[in-house]
């Protein structure tokens, strides 16, 4: 063996030296990666187990929201509920908002609709009969008798605006006085008449130039003096 | 002397009445105001129910409810003057009779419109409290037959207003008011 030969023999322990070195490592990285794999599996799987037991969490808040809410609205379609319909609107406006995806829901949220709806109605059909039945409302109408009167395009329209009028008051013979002047406490009244006459004077004369001045009711909400005042 | 007292006493007291009751008769400026403006509303009334009661489309009853009206209006046994451009004089009816012939004139359409209507003597305070005055007015009358005959004049006509202080009672309380009549109403001028 020469002198060459011992040097490449040298050289080639050193390689296999280097490469078995370099296996070493690759071994160590791929055991590293191998336990890093299966601690990030480990990690996973908890984490997925986490999400799940979330989930569970808030299918199960969600079912107890829904139930509530269930409770609600049968509440708000009781008619022995003694909340006023203002609140019942709001509490049924704040369950609307939470949008919940639930047909039980969505379908008994259709049912207080209708129902709120109802009783809308009905107060406000009451709010009008009061309010229609109210001193102020029928001096009003009978204002308005007076104009539809007074430029009725025919004589039997006025006739009729003429008899609905009339059952404002206690009789056609109620008193109408007119206030031709106003100083103070001192009153200048036109001849006395009645309402029947006056009605037909505005049909005739085709002009409304009194004012309403002061309605005196009876214990029937009926008119039995009217004061009127040149306008 | 005491008797002295008594006849002092007496003459101031009824003085004092005087003067309360003269008080009560004076009328302010702007009262007397409301006053006129209401006759003068009273004799635009009649020129109204003149034209309804005279226009050939209102139905019988209508006219014969108006015609109370108006008699309303009149103090009793006020007259009416009527005139013709075809006649020199003119003839005084009751207001009754007058309105029951206007609503019968032989035409098929009859108009009727007052105008210019205003006061030629202002009311005034008589001795016995009421107030006089006379309100002018003209009356444009037209009246068509289906045949062509056609009539119109305008006449000038004065009417005396006669306004009274009065009270009624109403359901137990007194009520004072001021009463508006009309009186008789000449034809002072009739022209085509």
């Amino acid at each position: 063996m020469n002198k060459y030969q011992i040097k490449n023999l040298k050289n080639m322990s050193f390689q296999h030296t280097r490469t078995k070195s370099f296996l070493n490592v690759s071994n160590f990285l791929l055991m590293a990666l191998i336990v890093m794999v299966s601690l990030a599996g480990v990690g996973c799987k908890s984490q997925k187990k986490l999400a799940k037991e979330k989930e569970k969490q808030e299918a199960e808040a969600k079912a107890a929201r829904i139930e509530k809410v269930k409770q609600e609205l049968n509440a708000l379609l009781d008619d022995n509920n003694s909340m006023s319909l203002s609140e019942k609107e709001r509490a049924l406006q704040r369950i609307k908002d939470m949008n919940l995806d639930d047909v039980e829901v969505k379908a008994l949220i259709r049912q207080v609709e209708n129902k709120l709806a109802d009783e809308r109605a009905a107060l406000e059909k009451e709010n009008d009969r009061v309010s229609a039945d109210s001193p102020d409302a029928k001096i009003q109408r009978l204002g308005n008798y007076f104009n539809a009167v007074a430029n009725a395009s025919s004589t039997s329209a006025a006739n009729n605006s003429i008899q609905e009028a009339l059952s404002l008051f206690t009789s056609p013979d109620a008193l109408v006085l007119i206030i031709i002047s106003k100083s103070g406490s001192t009153k200048d009244y036109d001849r006395p008449t009645t309402i029947q006459k006056y009605l037909n004077y505005l049909k005739d004369q085709r002009k409304n130039i009194n004012a309403i001045d002061n309605v005196v009711f009876d214990t029937n909400g009926k008119i039995k003096e009217l004061e009127l005042i040149k306008k | 002397m005491k008797s002295l007292y008594k006849i002092l006493f007496v003459i101031l007291l009824s003085s004092s009445i005087q003067v309360n009751l003269f008080a009560q008769d004076e009328v302010s400026p702007e009262r007397k105001q409301a006053i006129d403006s209401l006759a003068l509303e009273k004799v635009k009334d009649l020129g109204k129910y003149i034209s309804i009661i005279g226009n050939k489309d209102t139905e019988f009853s209508e006219a014969n409810r108006v015609i109370e009206r108006a008699l309303e209006l009149f103090a009793d046994g006020s007259q009416m003057g009527v005139s013709s451009l075809s006649r020199p004089d003119v003839k005084y009816y009751g207001v009754r009779e007058y309105f029951e012939r206007l609503m019968a004139l032989n035409y098929d359409r009859v108009t009727i419109q007052w105008f210019n209507i205003q006061y030629i003597s202002d009311l005034e305070r008589q001795p016995d409290g009421k107030y006089v005055g006379v309100i002018t007015i003209y009356q444009r009358f037209q009246g068509e037959s289906d045949d062509g005959l056609k009539y119109m004049d305008t006449t000038k006509k004065d009417i005396t207003i006669y306004v009274e202080r009065k009270e009624t009672q109403i359901g137990g309380r007194i009520i004072g008011f001021w009463d508006v009549l009309l009186g008789d109403i000449r034809v002072t001028e009739t022209t085509t």
